[in-house]
């Protein structure tokens, strides 16, 4: 999509963080120090966000299946109602 | 005293201890408050060795998430050897791990997770119908926000807006070019 101009937010909002990139892993944690049969599937996500001055910073968050499954249904909802507006 | 150490509800007790202290992260259920509370008759020199063996039963329970036919075996096992524990205990410990194995492993899974976790997140999406940089018009755009933290502490707050890029699925934000 052309035009990467900020949106034009309530002058109240402090959104000033754009979405730039989306990394994810999925990961089995196997064995631990307090737990030698872990056997935990997870999901670990990167979001590379930029700021209004142009800095960017990662941040990274954990999540179970169930959490990032609501996660995955969260963006589909998204997706769907920026493509009807 | 021997007597004293069978009894099934102390035990009952005393794994729970164990098991808020070990696993669940409880601070303050020392030795002495577990014997005063449980098995107040029972000297503290004989105490300690008994509360070692069972807590090292757990340990191992636990750290190897036992199924109920792995259960099974490891406690028969320990009813046969020498300074092991009675049929009774065995029992007792057997119907805790039962109900309390979930928990338990829901503990140990925390203990492990080092990184923030997703406590919540909201969205909306806004319809913009003038931009001061373009004459974008009806140019929908998804606001969220999304709390990171651990332990049920809120570490950062981040709001985020992105365009979608007109696929589903495909949620990247339109990348800034820098001149």
């Amino acid at each position: 999509m052309e035009g990467s101009s900020e949106p034009l937010l309530d002058a109240k909002a402090e959104v000033a963080n754009q979405l730039l990139d989306f990394q994810w892993k999925l990961g089995m944690a196997v064995s631990s120090d307090s737990c030698r049969s872990l056997k935990y599937p997870y999901v670990a996500v990167m979001l590379k966000v930029g700021d209004r001055s142009g800095q960017v910073k990662n941040k990274s968050f954990e999540m179970t299946i169930p959490q990032f499954q609501n996660f995955y249904r969260q963006f589909k909802e998204i997706a769907a109602i920026i493509e009807t507006v | 005293m021997a007597g004293e150490l069978e009894s099934c509800k102390s035990l009952s007790g005393l794994l729970n201890g164990l098991a808020q202290e070990a696993f669940h992260g409880h601070p303050g259920i020392t030795e002495e408050l577990l014997r005063s509370q449980l098995y107040p008759e029972v000297p503290p020199e004989e105490f300690r060795p008994f509360l070692a063996k069972m807590k090292g039963i757990l340990k191992s329970i636990a750290s190897a998430d036992m199924d109920f036919n792995q259960l099974e075996a490891f406690l028969t096992a320990q009813t046969k050897k020498q300074g092991g524990i009675t049929s009774d205990q065995a029992a007792v410990i057997s119907k805790f791990w039962k109900s309390h194995k979930t928990k338990i492993r829901e503990s140990l899974m925390n203990q492990s997770r080092w990184d923030s976790g997703l406590r919540g997140l909201s969205w909306r999406v806004d319809s913009k119908s003038q931009s001061r940089h373009s004459a974008q018009i009806h140019t929908p755009v998804a606001i969220m926000e999304l709390e990171i933290g651990k332990s049920g502490q809120i570490v950062a707050v981040l709001a985020l807006w992105f365009y979608s890029c007109g696929q589903m699925g495909c949620l990247r934000g339109s990348q800034e070019t820098k001149p």
